[in-house]
């Protein structure tokens, strides 16, 4: 395998949800094969070949002090960085618990919470330089592809940081908000998922976290125009990416 | 006065075509070409070849897309390429360096078809969208398939949603750019051709003559439209309002509202950006160059090499879409960039209407 660009696929706080999205590469898994070198990837290879690696992938948030060591030693030995998944580029579901008592979120998780030790669930920039974020619950697999062609041939890779909108107007979907009157997410998120949920009818939720320049105040004042309380209208906006700062203004609970 | 082409000075190719008949010319229209006309989907309508002629949706309300989509695709393969080992000299091969690359263009072959049931808004928006793609530098993709693409209108005897085309003179009855034009009266069609490639398709369907009264007809609903539209835009002096309110307080309250989400110009029949990029297949070999719509109203638009970028501001780019459309291509090919359909208005999800910012600044 020597020669090829070495890839490394590190796990923190997360549900494996997106490592598993390079398996279901299945149709060209066997091609990225022939260009990469995937040397640490603990859900896939009992073996691992030691660092330095071309290409580091963080899938998960940081969540306790030993998650903390773990991510600075894999800043230090992957030459690119790179934060996959809403846990890693935004905090993720379980950012949810930052806004809760500590002692009350472990109670209600665990039986004896003696040794979790946790800190406030926070995405891999809060720690350490990302060079770049794909986000998304689980990452979308064709921008997975798209940046791994882009890095090795040294281009800057084409991931939308527009809204949801323009991929559901390009699939010509019927508007959930404007012709259903749902809360839909979508104006506000960054696209990449081919509008995966409006295309089956379902409201965007967000899981790609926020598009360029978002205007949020306004979406929460056209939730508020739909019926939706303020309370219910700011879960909306913490589900996956709770701390971004576009994401916490207007936050009332 | 009316215009020479005016399909009742041209009388010859006026019949009538009973409701009922309706879908059967369809059907016959679908055994010659592609036949792309309005169906249902959801609450709302698109445009879509018809496998059944049952599928078309004659009394509809403005498509999600506009008829444009057909002419220029959201998405287009413009070329392929693949990197060649041995050398290749067939005139679609070139060197790179000591690369060689041969290319496959996939905009040649465009099959002839019908675009069944267009409303007069969206055939007015081809005649901007000729100006933009097939005077100075002809963009194939588009002229091409412009030319192939034979033109069933259809007036509208009805208000839609949020229409005012009358006060941007492009309906509720077309006047020309149309093969065919159909306008439903009591329970016939009056069926009028507009060009040679019309009347040719009247010979499809045994229509019956249409009496002189149907013409009287067709005015009287039209003229009824008109007055019954949902929406009217002040077209006097506005080029001047524009020019000399480039600080009104109205484009602050757009910024504030305005989601930069891009769907207005998603859905604009007269929206003609796009934006180019390569996909590189994996094993880096060989690829396809892709065109897809773009759009003025998002933040990257502008942003330029080291990222600077023109239009930073939700503000700016708010501002920009309603300055291009009214003031902007107005002065650059003498007509307006907006066709009056509305489908920015009923799409927009924090109501921005580009009908109301002009009544303010005109002070009403």
């Amino acid at each position: 395998m020597s020669g090829l660009p070495k890839v490394a696929i590190y796990k923190f706080a997360s549900c494996s949800g997106c490592q598993l999205e390079f398996l279901n590469l299945e149709p060209v898994l066997l091609d990225l094969l022939g260009m990469v070198d995937i040397a640490h990837f603990v859900m896939a290879r009992s073996a691992s070949s030691p660092g330095p690696y071309d290409i580091g992938f963080v899938e998960g948030s940081i969540v306790n002090a030993e998650d903390v060591g773990r991510l600075k030693e894999a800043r230090a030995e992957s030459k690119l960085l790179v934060a996959i998944g809403a846990c890693a580029t935004h905090g993720g579901l379980q950012s949810i618990s930052n806004w809760l008592p500590m002692r009350e979120v472990e109670s209600s998780v665990y039986a004896t919470p003696v040794q979790t030790h946790p800190l406030k669930s926070f995405p891999v920039s809060e720690y350490v330089k990302v060079d770049a974020s794909l986000s998304g619950c689980p990452i979308n697999k064709n921008e997975l592809v798209e940046f791994i062609k882009s890095a090795l041939l040294g281009v800057t890779p084409r991931i939308r940081p527009h809204s949801v909108c323009v991929e559901c107007k390009l699939a010509e979907n019927v508007c959930l908000l404007v012709s259903e009157g749902k809360p839909c997410m979508g104006p506000v998120i960054r696209a990449g998922c081919s509008a995966l949920c409006p295309s089956r009818s379902t409201p965007c939720t967000g899981c790609h976290g926020p598009s360029s320049d978002c205007n949020v105040e306004s979406l929460r004042t056209t939730f508020a125009g739909l019926g939706l309380h303020q309370s219910e209208i700011t879960r909306h906006f913490r589900k996956y990416a709770a701390l971004d700062a576009e994401f916490q203004k207007g936050g009332r609970t | 006065m009316l215009q020479e082409d005016h399909p009742l000075v041209k009388s010859a190719g006026t019949v009538s075509l009973p409701a009922a008949e309706l879908k059967e010319f369809v059907a016959a229209l679908m055994q010659k070409f592609p036949v792309i006309a309005p169906i249902l989907k959801g609450r709302e309508y698109v445009f879509a070849q018809l496998e059944d002629a049952a599928q078309l949706a004659d009394d509809y309300q403005p498509t999600i897309l506009p008829a444009k989509k057909v002419l220029q695709q959201p998405l287009e393969t413009v070329f392929s390429f693949v990197r060649q080992e041995a050398f290749a000299e067939d005139g679609k091969c070139t060197s790179l360096g000591e690369e060689r690359i041969c290319f496959v263009d996939h905009g040649a072959a465009v099959q002839k078809k019908v675009l069944f049931g267009v409303r007069p808004c969206d055939v007015n928006s081809f005649n901007v969208l000729d100006e933009v793609f097939c005077k100075d530098l002809p963009d194939p993709f588009y002229c091409q398939s412009r030319q192939e693409t034979l033109i069933v209108a259809q007036n509208c005897v009805k208000p839609c949603r949020s229409g005012f085309c009358y006060y941007q003179q492009t309906g509720p009855g077309l006047q020309r750019g149309y093969d065919l034009l159909l306008t439903e009266l009591d329970n016939a069609y009056l069926v009028e051709a507009g060009s040679d490639a019309g009347r040719e398709l009247l010979a499809l369907h045994p229509f019956a003559a249409a009496a002189p009264e149907m013409s009287l007809a067709r005015d009287e609903l039209l003229a009824a439209t008109s007055r019954r539209l949902p929406k009217h835009i002040l077209t006097r002096n506005l080029a001047e309002l524009l020019e000399e309110n480039v600080d009104h307080p109205v484009w602050e309250d757009l910024q504030r509202r305005c989601l930069g989400c891009g769907t207005c110009t998603m859905v604009c029949p007269t929206c003609f950006c796009y934006n180019v990029y390569d996909k590189l297949d994996l094993g880096l070999e060989s690829g396809v160059r892709q065109r897809e719509w773009d759009s003025c109203k998002l933040m990257e638009f502008s942003q330029v090499a080291l990222g600077h970028n023109f239009r930073k501001g939700r503000q700016a780019r708010a501002q920009w879409r309603i300055y291009h459309k009214l003031l902007y291509q107005q002065r650059q090919f003498g007509k307006t960039g907006c066709v009056g359909c509305g489908r920015c208005i009923y799409s927009c999800m924090v109501n921005i209407d580009l009908t109301d910012v002009a009544s303010t600044l005109g002070g009403e």
